[in-house]
């Protein structure tokens, strides 16, 4: 269980200070899939870096199953599986090569990390490329490695930033289906889009951000009632105020 | 146990990575190593021809004036030295570079020789131009052996000992040894080895900090539990590894070069295991400083553009202590073994003049080089823990 409350981030500018994040608070469950959906630009990936402690929020707190994020940030990246907005998988590796130096960042020993990847090439279909170098990846083999990468260490919790950014239909079908295999496995997901249909197809619990604040949040049906919306693509549209940056 | 498992994981990862690029191992492991050959069979050969020849081969002297004087020319012909008809303009042929010396015979010459008064030839030349001097030199001496033995005609024709103008007889006895003597020739084989050994590791650093940075790789990297501290150090550490190849296939090849020389200035340099050995020791320091430096630097910039644009400014560090000892010699003293580029460039042509290098200047020298190496490691691991290090778009 993941619970954000009330962050905030400001990042200094030439112009002075602009407020990325002001004021996002919500709570992932364990075996249910959260998403962040909201324009480009909105603070999604601000707040996810500072849910993975790599930002130190100006105020506020993040709590990764009880514990808080800054003071225990160690432990909490140990139960995180993190897919950044910044895939950067290496090409001079191999794709295993790539999940294999994260399995030893993360302290297991080589049978486990063989055991799991083997798991993952499976369930991801990447028996065809992960002995290949990853220098030429598609974007969608370049996903899967960063993606198998990040949970080569079978975390409690996955954080993806923009899962499906740059994925054919197909790539994209087969990662809906792993996510749901993850929320199956009783895993905390949380995952940020600014894709409606993704959005509403997935997540039990949509939190919906623009400009650096949540508008709305709640399950599919809870976000309608709110809105007074009977489709959901209209009740997002509603809770954010534009359609602009958003994706259908 | 754990800082020290990521460590050597994170150093494999970049050692793996880096040998898998065949163009920068060849540019940064291959490259010093086939220098040296080079400098010193080649140049090494090409700078004792050129002496020799310039030292006993005909030399050919336009001579302003050459009737005045015909004994003159005549005891310059003995000396090799031939005579050649006036040029119009001798100045400008010595200012376009077109003669290195030329003669001129004062037109009173032949009245002060005869009536026994100091009779004057001039010497044209640039003393900026390095390959004019021997020349020069060959001229000089010819000119004042002639003048001595004609002195000490006239005063033996007076009946007096030439001996006694002679108030004081100066003689040399030089006491450097062999190798120390080329140990002056060799001023600049410390600088190629300081700079093999500072910024040998240069491309693995930039690469592994500001080039990981740059593509975006750095941040998965430190969002896993691994420390960051533990992170950097397994790059430096791959570095010094890099680094170290580099450096001892450098000394092979330095080694090796200089036991094919069997003549020339650089024959007979000491390259025995034990000096080798040596030098190994003293570059080692200066190995730790450029990976931490340039980790530092990478750590602070944007892009790999930004790190590299370091590299000219680097470069011309370890050239620092050679040019200002060339502007003020001074003896060694224990201080210079404290200071970086001047403390290896002192040991290393120590041991290349084989002068013994004492306990105390080691443990300076070691202390002070490992010290400003960790204090480096310290505040590039403060620079590894700011937040926007990760943080690449």
């Amino acid at each position: 269980m993941i619970e954000l409350s009330d962050l905030h981030k400001a990042f200094k500018t030439k112009t002075g200070p602009v407020a990325a994040v002001a004021g996002v608070g919500f709570t992932a469950r364990d075996g249910a899939i959260t998403g962040l959906l909201g324009p480009n630009g909105a603070g999604k990936t601000t707040t996810l870096r500072m849910l993975y402690t790599l930002m130190k929020p100006d105020r506020g707190s993040v709590r990764v199953d009880g514990r808080d994020a800054f003071k225990d940030a160690e432990a909490v990246r140990r139960s995180l599986g993190v897919l950044p907005d910044a895939r950067g998988v290496y090409k001079r590796l191999t794709a295993r090569e790539n999940i294999t130096y994260f399995g030893r960042l993360h302290g297991m020993d080589e049978a486990a990390i063989r055991r799991n990847t083997d798991r993952l090439v499976e369930a991801l279909g990447m028996a065809d490329f992960i002995d290949r170098r990853s220098e030429g990846f598609s974007q969608g083999q370049r996903t899967k490695t960063a993606i198998a990468r990040a949970l080569v260490h079978e975390p409690k919790n996955v954080i993806l930033d923009e899962p499906t950014n740059g994925l054919d239909v197909m790539t994209t079908r087969g990662l809906r289906e792993f996510l749901l295999r993850l929320k199956g496995e009783g895993r905390c997901v949380i995952l940020s889009s600014h894709i409606m249909q993704e959005v509403g197809a997935l997540c039990d619990h949509i939190v919906v951000i623009a400009k650096g604040r949540v508008t709305a949040q709640g399950s599919p049906d809870g976000l309608r009632a709110q809105t007074g919306e009977a489709n959901l693509e209209d009740a997002f549209v509603k809770a954010i105020g534009s359609e602009e940056g958003l994706q259908a | 146990m754990k800082a020290f498992k990521t460590v050597w994981t994170v150093m494999l990862k970049e050692l793996v990575e880096i040998f898998r690029d065949r163009k920068i191992i060849i540019n940064g492991l291959l490259l010093s190593p086939l220098i040296f050959p080079v400098l010193i069979l080649g140049i090494g050969a090409l700078a004792e021809t050129r002496a020799r020849t310039q030292l006993e081969s005909e030399l050919k002297l336009p001579v302003i004036g050459a009737d005045i004087a015909p004994n003159l020319v005549a005891f310059l012909a003995t000396q090799n030295i031939t005579a050649e008809s006036a040029p119009a303009d001798p100045e400008a042929l010595i200012r376009t570079q077109e003669e290195d010396v030329i003669l001129r015979i004062a037109d009173d010459f032949a009245t002060d020789w005869r009536e026994s008064r100091a009779a004057t030839v001039e010497i044209l030349h640039d003393s900026s131009r390095q390959d004019s001097r021997i020349p020069v030199q060959r001229v000089e001496r010819a000119l004042a052996a002639y003048s001595q033995q004609a002195g000490a005609v006239r005063l033996l024709a007076r009946g007096i000992d030439p001996s006694l103008g002679m108030a004081v007889r100066i003689t040399h006895r030089d006491l450097a040894t062999p190798e120390a003597r080329r140990g002056m020739l060799l001023a600049f084989l410390p600088y190629l080895l300081i700079l093999t050994a500072f910024i040998g590791g240069a491309y693995l650093v930039m690469d592994a900090t500001a080039g990981e940075r740059e593509r975006q790789s750095l941040e998965p990297l430190l969002a896993t539990p691994a420390s960051r501290g533990a992170i950097m150090s397994g790059k430096i550490a791959a570095a010094c590894v890099f680094g170290m190849v580099g450096l001892l296939l450098t000394l092979l090849s330095f080694k090796l070069s200089f036991g094919f020389v069997d003549r020339g200035p650089f024959a007979g340099v000491d390259v025995s295991l034990f000096a080798v050995a040596k030098l190994l020791v003293i570059l080692l320091p200066m190995v730790l400083i450029g990976t931490t430096l340039l980790t530092l630097i990478s750590a602070s910039v944007k892009t790999l553009k930004e790190a590299q644009s370091y590299m000219a400014f680097l470069m011309l560090l370890p050239i620092l202590p050679t040019i200002v000892l060339l502007v003020s010699p001074v003896k060694n003293q224990l201080w210079m073994f404290a200071t970086p580029f001047l403390a290896q460039n002192q040991l290393i042509l120590m041991v290349l003049r084989q002068e013994a290098i004492t306990l105390q200047q080691w443990a300076v020298y070691l202390g002070a080089g490992f010290g400003l190496g960790a204090l480096l490691w310290l505040i590039a691991a403060r620079l590894y823990h700011r937040e926007q290090l990760a943080i690449s778009a």
